[in-house]
């Protein structure tokens, strides 16, 4: 899908005005642009703010294939361990608008009864026709890729075709924490495109092939992406599923995962710089950091200390 | 069994959603719940079929028949029998059965643990080759394996049987049931589910332990909250396998949103009626 390449650079009245303010540093590199939403609670203004930041990326989906991937984890209501059904229906219409066919798809890591959960998450009652456009990932039609340089100990990898085949793959995960990796963002969001129905609940190859390398290795692998992360009401602690509720207030969205994640690292109080798979993934961290342009709210007018684990307590930021 | 016989495919196979592909789990179910209803000849056949030609030259099953990996679904498939799987296939897909066991009990595996003073555990069934094992395959295994013993005495198959029992039996959580793997994480407690409790329940038939009589305490706790049909079933099979269901035990009310899930209320609902698939 040609306009969609993460690498290329934007057009537009924002973006312009980060590439005239990167020309002035010619040093730095501009593509990573990053929107930063103060979004105090889950109310209907999240249908204005979805409109606003697609517009600011100006995406071209008229026709496209959009494929939404929330993070659905446990059958807990009310409990900050979901994305959000508000902001995913929010998304829905924003690129509804916009003109793309838009699906939701997710596979869970570790309960295999999807539309279940997404049920008591609330996406039937928040999404009308939720289930006609639902797929579970985990269920679809497994794909093998083969994995060009793998960060993990993975040659190859079975994906949900409808991941592999879509024109842009929106990661919607919710801002946690998490006592593997330290943190789960829009990247480890990606796990859920595994297919489950190969791997199992949980998908542990990835455990074994090294969890930091696989969120890398998918990053690398899978088709254009897009992030918008939960972090209207994250979870802190012991994360991702036996944490506790964080408000931090906001939506961090962009075209970049690697970029949107290290942002919310740094509104979550940690240190990117000592993200295992943002290593992994991107390489030079300091090089990614110093070329991210928020836009919206500074962040370090948003930032909220999440709690941390002791294990992952060196991964705070100084 | 309406629903099932519609939602066959035209290769033969069942796919876990009507209209996708076929996958080896809800065809080894639909055709032992199809079984146990009655006989239906030809989508039993075409199942059968199906079946056998997925079987791979190391005597497993794959998930899916492009994928290049045997694979836990081998324990839903032995369920079948040799009666309707023929008896080589049979044979072939219990040898890998009972030559699978989780990474953690690999011989290296082994060694690192001792040189790390890491416990030891007993050695139960992955998902997948290559990774750790899980309560839900290897209960599944353990199932496979129960019925083979019927068949044919195997001293290797009564070891791995007890193995099995002892890898649940260490893996239970506190809180009364199982979890998907460990009882603890992180120094965190585990919480129990459904699904694992029923199947490991399931697993454990005729053992009789303080660990087992805490599951089904906690399986007759969950049943009316219970938010899936695959929970449901599950509780249900595990609890009468101990003569622990409730006579007054509330009728599934959760939908049935996969082949899969269907069976299972099929197969649950006849095990209750005296016909249990898993056990005979």
């Amino acid at each position: 899908m040609s306009g969609l390449n993460r690498r290329e650079f934007l057009t537009g009245s924002a973006a312009g005005l980060v590439l005239a303010g990167c020309v002035r540093r010619k040093a730095v590199p501009c593509e990573k642009l990053v929107s930063v939403v103060r979004r105090p609670d889950y109310t209907q203004e999240l249908y204005s703010d979805l409109r606003r930041i697609l517009s600011e990326y100006r995406l071209d989906v008229r026709g496209k294939r959009v494929l939404l991937k929330p993070n659905l984890v446990e059958f807990e209501p009310g409990s900050p361990i979901n994305t959000h059904p508000l902001l995913v229906h929010a998304a829905l219409e924003a690129f509804r608008e916009l003109g793309a066919d838009v699906m939701i798809g997710e596979g869970p890591g570790h309960r295999r009864n999807t539309l279940d959960m997404a049920e008591a998450a609330g996406y039937f009652e928040t999404i009308p026709k939720f289930e006609e456009i639902f797929t579970d990932l985990n269920l679809d039609r497994a794909t093998e890729v083969r994995l060009a340089h793998p960060q993990s100990r993975l040659q190859s990898i079975y994906l949900a075709q409808s991941a592999m085949s879509c024109d842009l793959l929106v990661s919607m995960p919710k801002m946690k924490t998490h006592h593997w990796v330290g943190a789960t963002l829009s990247m480890k969001n990606l796990f859920g495109t595994v297919s489950g129905g190969v791997y199992g609940w949980p998908k542990n190859i990835l455990h074994w092939a090294g969890i930091p390398g696989c969120i890398a290795d998918l990053y690398k692998t899978l088709p254009a992406h897009f992030a918008i992360v939960d972090g209207i009401v994250g979870m802190e602690g012991n994360g991702p599923i036996q944490g506790t509720a964080k408000r931090a207030g906001v939506v961090v969205a962009g075209r970049d995962l690697a970029a949107v994640d290290a942002s919310c690292c740094q509104i979550m109080g940690i240190d990117p710089h000592k993200i295992e798979y943002l290593k992994l993934a991107v390489g030079d961290v300091q090089g990614l950091v110093g070329s991210i342009h928020q836009i919206g709210e500074p962040v370090e007018s948003v930032r909220t200390r999440f709690d941390l684990l002791p294990e992952w307590s060196g991964l705070r930021q100084s | 069994m309406f629903s099932l016989l519609e939602s066959q495919n035209p290769d033969g196979g069942w796919p876990y959603q009507l209209g996708g592909p076929s996958w080896t789990e809800p065809t080894a179910y639909a055709l032992l719940a199809i079984r146990a209803q009655e006989s239906v000849s030809e989508p039993v056949a075409m199942g059968l079929r199906w079946l056998i030609a997925a079987q791979r030259p190391d005597g497993g099953w794959a998930p899916q028949a492009a994928v290049r990996q045997s694979a836990w679904v081998t324990a839903v498939v032995a369920l079948l029998g040799p009666a309707q799987l023929g008896g080589d296939a049979y044979r072939r897909g219990i040898g890998w059965i009972v030559r699978e066991s989780g990474e953690e009990t690999s011989f290296l595996s082994r060694v690192q643990r001792l040189l790390t003073g890491t416990s030891q555990t007993a050695p139960g069934w992955p998902w997948f080759p290559g990774t750790s094992a899980w309560v839900t395959p290897t209960a599944l295994s353990m199932l496979a394996l129960r019925k083979a013993a019927q068949c044919a005495e195997s001293g290797r198959i009564r070891a791995r049987l007890h193995m099995g029992a002892a890898c649940l039996l260490q893996h239970a959580c506190s809180d009364g049931g199982w979890n998907y793997g460990a009882a603890r994480a992180l120094d965190f407690d585990s919480h129990s589910y459904p699904e694992t409790t029923g199947v490991a329940l399931l697993a454990l038939t005729g053992k009789d332990s303080p660990v087992v009589r805490k599951a089904c305490r906690w399986a007759q706790a969950q049943l009316p909250k219970c938010r899936t049909s695959e929970g449901e079933s599950w509780l249900r099979l595990g609890l009468l396998a101990h003569g622990q269901l409730p006579s007054h035990a509330p009728p599934p009310a959760r939908p049935q949103r996969t082949v899969q899930n269907a069976a299972l209320a099929l197969l649950a609902s006849d095990a209750i009626e005296g016909r249990n698939s898993f056990l005979e």
